[in-house]
């Protein structure tokens, strides 16, 4: 069954030329983004009067074991590519209407629902192994000779797929719910970038603790700030670390109740 | 013939206050080539959304093969709703390749098959997108026909073909009713439905009004027409004429409406001649399922 699912998503997506480009770009956007921050800090730290400062302050963000961290936290900021390719994934389904065909040439409509687990799973996949690989090239990068205490900070690699699989199946969510892509695609691009920032910064202005609890901000909470922007915030800093296993548990909660609300709808509604 | 492959019971479906099925019950026996016949927005489609699983009824059911509905059951049955329903950005054989690996019918050689039969075979890897309405329409009956399943479901079938493809399509239908496969198709096109169907089913506003074979639905009735010099005196004639149910001037005749198996022509021509009209005109008619479609679809 799992082995048949997969086999058709991949009929389906490997032709697909958006699915090529968004893999593209991940490809482009995660070295590229963290080359960025890697020359702001390059440029912090050579200068002649302050650099030994921010050398000291900062530590090598981008050397192991830091490395794991740091590019986790920029390469996350992205989501939004593979978001828009998931969400296109599922649109599609709506406008060509072969969400229907599937299931009249003998799909169960579980079976349509797990088959987006899948893709969903996969996107999130490559997308972590892009990570791992830009990590890893920064790491032995930075570290021509000492890479001792490389594999300290591994489990940010876990973390990252199971960020990065949440959100993607809240984008996944709207898509499924909303049926068009530009509609979807614009709402998720607004809530990401300015409604959840605004939200958060009103229940932090107000001082109401709540903020880490909306949809985003749950599974954001994965991967905190690095350590070398935590020194600025040390209480802040050491407290997101210690919630990061809380996050976990609320972003599997989470994540398994909009599959569990995909599987309730689909079973339910007219096609 | 008499083993059922569908067995459809009281089946009601609502979109909000509008009554879109309505106690539809009937059965489709095997090897048939079943129609489902109605005016727009009577529920034909509907009906069969439902049969494919892609609409909840509100009440009823229906089961294929004697048991209720699953996707193994769906994998026995080939199917085109509404419209041709694939992934534009995919050739002919790759949105083949996905309908098998669903309904898990067939070989690879299948689909050259499939494809064949349509007169696709020239496009087959070009993209879904650039096909015309026909080659659309085409692509998704190679679809339904893909390994030869059991059962055939088609909605509108010969929607976007040209005449010379709606012929072809008409000789598949009848090529493949006489390997056995079940066809169950609606249309709006009678003339179709009647030069190819055994039975029909004729819906109006979700309301089965007429179910059985093209003969039994057809033929509840006599119809003879006849013609004289003086039509008036003819149908004054008719007025005392026991047995006939209603009568009308068609254009130079007369229609003489009798219940099935009442009309006898001796009869009627022993009465003219008796009463002094001599009939020039003189027959015995079919009724078309067109006449009948409007008589039972019409208020």
């Amino acid at each position: 069954m799992i082995v048949s699912l997969l086999r058709i998503e991949w009929l389906k997506i490997k032709k697909y030329p958006a699915f090529w480009w968004m893999l593209g770009m991940v490809a482009l956007t995660y070295p590229g983004v963290n080359l960025i921050f890697y020359n702001v800090y390059k440029n912090l730290t050579l200068k002649k009067d302050t650099g030994a400062i921010a050398q000291t302050l900062f530590g090598n963000p981008f050397a192991f074991p830091e490395t794991w961290h740091s590019v986790a936290y920029f390469s996350s900021c992205f989501v939004t590519i593979p978001a828009i390719l998931v969400i296109m994934i599922i649109t599609n389904e709506y406008s060509f209407k072969t969400h229907r065909q599937n299931i009249i040439d003998g799909w169960s409509r579980s079976a349509f629902i797990t088959s987006k687990i899948f893709d969903v799973a996969i996107i999130s996949i490559v997308a972590t192994i892009m990570y791992v690989l830009t990590a890893v090239v920064y790491g032995f990068w930075l570290n021509k000779t000492d890479t001792i205490g490389w594999t300290t900070e591994l489990h940010y690699i876990p973390l990252f797929l199971l960020q990065t699989f949440a959100q993607l199946s809240l984008a996944f969510f709207l898509g499924f719910i909303i049926r068009k892509s530009f509609i979807a695609l614009g709402i998720f691009m607004f809530y990401v970038l300015i409604v959840e920032n605004i939200l958060v910064g009103i229940l932090k202005f107000k001082k109401i603790p709540l903020g880490r609890f909306l949809p985003l901000e749950i599974s954001d909470k994965l991967i905190p700030s690095p350590k070398f922007i935590g020194n600025f915030n040390e209480e802040a800093y050491t407290l997101a670390l210690a919630q990061v296993n809380q996050h976990i548990a609320l972003t599997i909660v989470f994540t398994a109740f909009i599959w569990g609300a995909c599987f309730y709808i689909y079973e339910r509604k007219d096609l | 013939m008499n083993e059922q492959i569908l067995n459809i019971s009281g089946i009601h479906k609502n979109y909000g206050k509008i009554k879109a099925l309505n106690n539809v019950s009937f059965d489709i026996p095997r090897g048939s080539v079943f129609g489902i016949l109605g005016p727009n927005g009577s529920g034909k489609t509907t009906l069969l959304g439902i049969l494919l699983d892609v609409l909840k009824s509100d009440e009823g059911s229906f089961l294929w093969f004697g048991q209720p509905s699953t996707p193994s059951t769906r994998q026995r049955i080939g199917a085109l709703l509404e419209t041709p329903n694939f992934y534009h950005y995919l050739s002919a054989v790759d949105n083949l390749k996905i309908t098998q690996a669903i309904n898990q019918r067939g070989t690879e050689a299948d689909i050259h098959e499939a494809l064949e039969i349509v007169k696709l075979t020239a496009r087959k890897h070009s993209k879904f997108s650039t096909y015309s309405l026909g080659m659309k329409q085409r692509l998704a009956i190679a679809a339904a026909l893909l390994a030869k399943p059991e059962v055939i479901v088609f909605d509108e079938p010969t929607n976007g073909l040209d005449p010379v493809g709606i012929l072809e399509i008409r000789e598949l239908m009848l090529e493949l009713a006489k390997r056995g496969t079940t066809i169950i198709m609606a249309s709006h096109l009678l003339d179709e439905v009647e030069k190819v169907c055994t039975h029909v089913a004729i819906l109006k506003f979700g309301v089965l009004v007429a179910a059985g074979t093209v003969d039994e639905v057809l033929s509840n009735e006599d119809i003879v027409e006849i013609g004289a010099q003086n039509l008036k005196q003819l149908a004054g004639l008719f007025a005392q004429y026991p047995k006939v149910k209603s009568m009308q001037e068609k254009g130079n005749y007369l229609q003489l409406n009798f219940n099935l198996g009442t009309a006898n022509l001796e009869q009627i021509n022993r009465y003219c001649f008796e009463n002094q009209v001599v009939l020039h005109h003189l027959l015995l008619k079919k009724k078309s399922l067109e006449t009948k479609f409007f008589e039972l679809t019409n208020d």
